[in-house]
């Protein structure tokens, strides 16, 4: 392969994303990165694996009878790491067919399984921006895929560490309201994959905020009836699905900076000076 | 029409919170973000007021 040569990527980028969406780390194994892969595989099954091992793989007995389709499972962010659920799927399908006790950890376990979905997704970001990148635009701050994760794990943050400090921390105080007022009004009951399986998913992007949350003061026992629970989840989940345009946002500005830096034309042409030249007579590759 | 007030309370601190981030992700310079801001606000918000209109008339007319 020449990788190093501008004008040839190292690979194609839907069958790097292909490969590791089946198999993580496939996609840069494929790409020659094999050390990158193999720790790609490790951390992404592995935190599958554990989450298998503390829910007993029983994570999709959450689903009401009603809701249990053939292609439920694919709505949850499992589906990031797509090989491990559909093996999943098929080994463990919708239980025994009738309720039995969850285990004690099984918040944790449902918790890491969708926890390896999201962390397979930033790592076929990498795949996919390793395989199509030829000549670098790229932002200040880290790298694009560590910009989404840092928005993953805190809402602004990876805004933050691109130097706009402004626009993270807006982000930051919106999505974190928005959030709290869901659980306010929730009391805390849309905290609870259990009670809102798909709704779960969408507060789930927002990181660690939700997470911590959760833990703290989700799974309440409830004896009263909540005016606005409805309300309450569906501005929680509003928030966490709003922060995957927050992690869009960051991956897109690090890849490509700000705009007049990433325009090609631009870029190419103000090092040289040859904006006139090119107008008139058209690009030379 | 109970708690009119609350729900529309929510309803402006939800969409406002949905039109920035919205603008946010459309515009990645800050400030021309902030400048085009107002202008989408009051779009979104005068095309809430226009469906709720259609639906007001929808349910007077035929339910």
């Amino acid at each position: 392969m020449s990788a190093s040569h501008p004008k040839n990527p190292p690979g194609i980028p839907s069958v790097a994303l292909l490969l590791g969406w089946f198999l993580p780390g496939a996609g840069h194994v494929y790409l020659g990165k094999v050390r990158t892969g193999v720790i790609a595989f490790l951390v992404v099954e592995g935190l599958y694996g554990l989450g298998v091992f503390l829910s007993g793989g029983m994570f999709l007995e959450y689903l009401p009878p009603e809701m249990r389709g053939r292609f439920s499972g694919l709505l949850t962010p499992e589906v990031g790491n797509l090989g491990a659920l559909l093996a999943h799927m098929s080994h463990y399908g919708y239980g025994v067919g009738y309720p039995r006790p969850y285990p004690d950890l099984m918040d944790w376990g449902t918790t890491l399984t969708a926890l390896s979905g999201l962390c397979n997704l930033l790592v076929l970001t990498s795949a996919h921006l390793a395989a199509r990148r030829r000549e670098p635009c790229l932002g200040p701050g880290p790298s694009p895929t560590l910009a989404a994760s840092a928005s993953l794990l805190l809402p602004g943050l990876g805004q933050f560490l691109q130097g706009r400090r402004a626009r993270g921390l807006v982000i930051a105080v919106l999505l974190l309201s928005l959030f709290a007022v869901g659980c306010f009004l929730g009391g805390g009951s849309n905290l609870d994959r259990e009670r809102h399986f798909y709704y779960w998913a969408g507060q789930f992007m927002l990181g660690l905020p939700a997470l911590m949350t959760e833990f703290a003061f989700g799974h309440p026992r409830l004896s009263v009836e909540i005016s606005y629970a409805d309300g309450g989840v569906v501005l929680s989940s509003v928030a966490g699905l709003l922060n995957v345009l927050v992690m869009l946002d960051a991956f897109h500005y690090a890849e490509h900076g700000p705009e007049s830096e990433c325009d090609p034309i631009v870029s190419a042409h103000t090092a040289t000076g040859s904006i006139a030249t090119e107008n008139k007579g058209g690009p030379s590759a | 029409m109970k708690d009119i007030g609350f729900h529309l309370l929510l309803f402006f601190f939800a969409s406002a919170v949905v039109v920035v981030i919205g603008t946010f992700f459309s515009e990645t310079d800050d400030r021309r973000a902030v400048a085009i801001l107002p202008r989408r606000l009051f779009r979104f918000f005068l095309g809430s007021l226009l469906v709720l209109g259609i639906m007001l008339i929808c349910e007077h007319t035929w339910a």
